[in-house]
């Protein structure tokens, strides 16, 4: 087992010009093995465009960032395929191949791993009943509602058993309802140990968690919430799990956050 | 590097491309059939009168005639000198018998008026068959003029302008063939790779998600490789069988004409799928580069 405070991801000086404009300005992350964060800021804020240099969709005009062992700065092209088998990634629009099963749009992430069909049924079980849907691998993407959708593409994240996961506004296609049960979804992925990033515009459903919270605004982080309890984070994790099912999702109840976006 | 399950993730992925693409697939499938079809009549209507060319040419002689009751002997050193001459291919000795009952021959039923002839007035003559690529005026010329100084030779002649008529019409025909294969090839290629870009931005998610979810570049485009190769195979196959047909009917009205050999065909199905699949790797490759 990593040491539960290693840094697993980090960005630092980070700069990124979209056309003339700065989309990112002098970014600095770090990310711990196991945390959770969520990155929250207006449409525009680069948000996207920061998760997009993470999983080197992008790379930046200057600074650096690094992924486990991969440095953006010191890597060939080639071994891009690589961090992504080791980074799982969910978007706002699913992404989901139309013309395949649920089994095999997480299949294929394992397939393009080089994990042979009988492993992939093995881990398959596995794999589809922590996002609850083992019952539907034989449908298609089309026939499953939003929420159901997002659960496959989470599914297919998960598929390499990656340290982190990155969401680019996992719940921005979903009703509230469904919401709350993605946002479970995550929380308990990140129980079992995966380190989440999660990316939304929405303030008001995540400051109640009691997570890490990074505001980032016009490229600029203008706020970097630390966890209170980063020793333990094991603890503090599944407290506020158990927290946020007692509280039910509208409340925000707890004093942590400065209230500043209210 | 590629182990058994990336094979079997390859095949997977074709022919689950081949599968699942049935109506565009079989759309451009027709397209590249139908624009290849346009080269190969083009090529077969070449080839075709190419060869009626070379049979042509084949019947072109120098005929050098000899003198009056010459002897065997002088006859068979003229004959040697002739052979001698570089790019002859032979030298056929025609009696003035045999000159006759052809000529006969040729005049058909107004032959009659020849049995008015007390003797035969045609000369013995050596018929010089060129070799094909020294088939041209300037060169009949040249045997002609040296035959004409030697001694028994009466006269020597080829039908000067048959000859020249015959290699403007071949230059024509060669020229013209040259600047239309051009066009017609250069429509198919653009036919066939605009065929190939359409499919692939098609599937423009389909490659984005694979590179999401970690596929490295040729993982993605082995699959694609072998589809255009596939297709290359299946179009050509099909422009091949519908020339077929169309040779058939052809045949009827054009007893003489002829179609590929069998290398041939096999060698256009073989160069369509390598176009095919390399068309589709510089198709995909461009894409995933953005």
């Amino acid at each position: 087992m990593p040491k539960q405070n290693r840094i697993i991801a980090g960005v630092y000086h980070l700069s990124k010009k979209l056309g003339k404009d700065f989309a990112l300005r002098d970014i600095n992350i770090q990310l711990a093995n196991g945390e959770f964060v969520f990155l929250v800021g207006p449409s525009g804020a680069g948000k996207s465009t920061l998760l997009k240099m993470m999983y080197m969709d992008d790379l930046p005009d200057s600074g650096q960032v690094i992924m486990g062992s991969y440095v953006s700065t010191r890597m060939k092209r080639s071994t891009i395929p690589e961090l992504r088998r080791k980074t799982g990634i969910i978007f706002q629009d699913f992404r989901l191949l139309e013309g395949r099963t649920v089994f095999e749009n997480v299949a294929l992430a394992m397939k393009v791993a080089g994990t042979g069909m009988a492993e992939i049924k093995r881990e398959m079980t596995d794999i589809l009943t922590r996002v609850g849907l083992y019952h539907k691998r034989y449908q298609f993407p089309g026939s499953l509602s939003g929420g159901e959708q997002q659960r496959v593409a989470i599914a297919r994240a998960l598929a390499n058993k990656p340290v982190i996961l990155l969401a680019d506004e996992p719940t921005g296609n979903l009703d509230p309802e469904v919401t709350r049960e993605i946002l479970e979804l995550l929380f308990r992925i990140n129980s079992s140990g995966t380190a989440v990033l999660m990316a939304t515009h929405d303030v008001d459903l995540v400051k109640s968690f009691g997570q890490r919270i990074i505001y980032l605004r016009d490229g600029r982080i203008v706020k970097d919430r630390e966890m209170l309890f980063r020793g333990n984070l094991r603890d503090t994790l599944s407290d506020s799990h158990v927290d946020y099912r007692a509280r039910k999702f509208t409340d925000n109840a707890i004093g942590e956050d400065n209230g500043k976006n209210e | 590097m590629a182990g058994i399950n990336e094979v079997k993730y390859i095949i997977g992925e074709s022919t689950r491309m081949l599968k699942r693409g049935k109506l565009s697939g079989l759309i451009s499938i027709i397209i590249m059939g139908f624009s290849l079809l346009v080269l190969l009549i083009f090529l077969l209507i070449t080839l075709n009168v190419s060869m009626v060319i070379d049979r042509g040419m084949e019947e072109i002689y120098v005929y050098v005639y000899l003198q009056d009751g010459l002897d065997k002997e002088p006859v068979e050193i003229i004959r040697n000198r002739l052979l001698d001459i570089e790019g002859v291919k032979g030298v056929v000795f025609v009696s003035k018998e045999e000159a006759l009952k052809k000529f006969r021959d040729q005049l058909g039923e107004s032959a009659e008026i020849l049995d008015e002839l007390s003797s035969n007035p045609l000369p013995d003559a050596l018929r010089v068959q060129m070799k094909p690529e020294l088939t041209k005026s300037s060169f009949m010329k040249k045997i002609a003029q040296t035959a004409m100084e030697w001694k028994g030779v009466e006269d020597a002649r080829y039908g000067k302008k048959w000859v020249e008529r015959g290699e403007k019409l071949i230059k024509g025909f060669y020229m013209t063939g040259l600047a239309l294969g051009l066009i017609v090839f250069l429509s198919v290629i653009f036919v066939i790779s605009n065929t190939v870009r359409l499919s692939i931005l098609s599937r423009q998610k389909s490659v984005e998600i694979m590179k999401l979810v970690g596929a490295t570049n040729s993982y993605i485009q082995v699959p694609f490789i072998i589809e255009g190769g596939v297709q290359g195979i299946i179009s050509s196959g099909l422009a091949m069988l519908l020339l077929w047909i169309v040779f058939s009917f052809a045949q009827r009205y054009l007893p003489g004409i002829v179609f590929f050999q069998i290398e041939g065909v096999v060698g256009f199905i073989v160069l369509c799928a390598l176009l095919g699949a390399a068309g589709s790797f510089i198709a995909v490759r461009k894409f995933l580069k953005r």
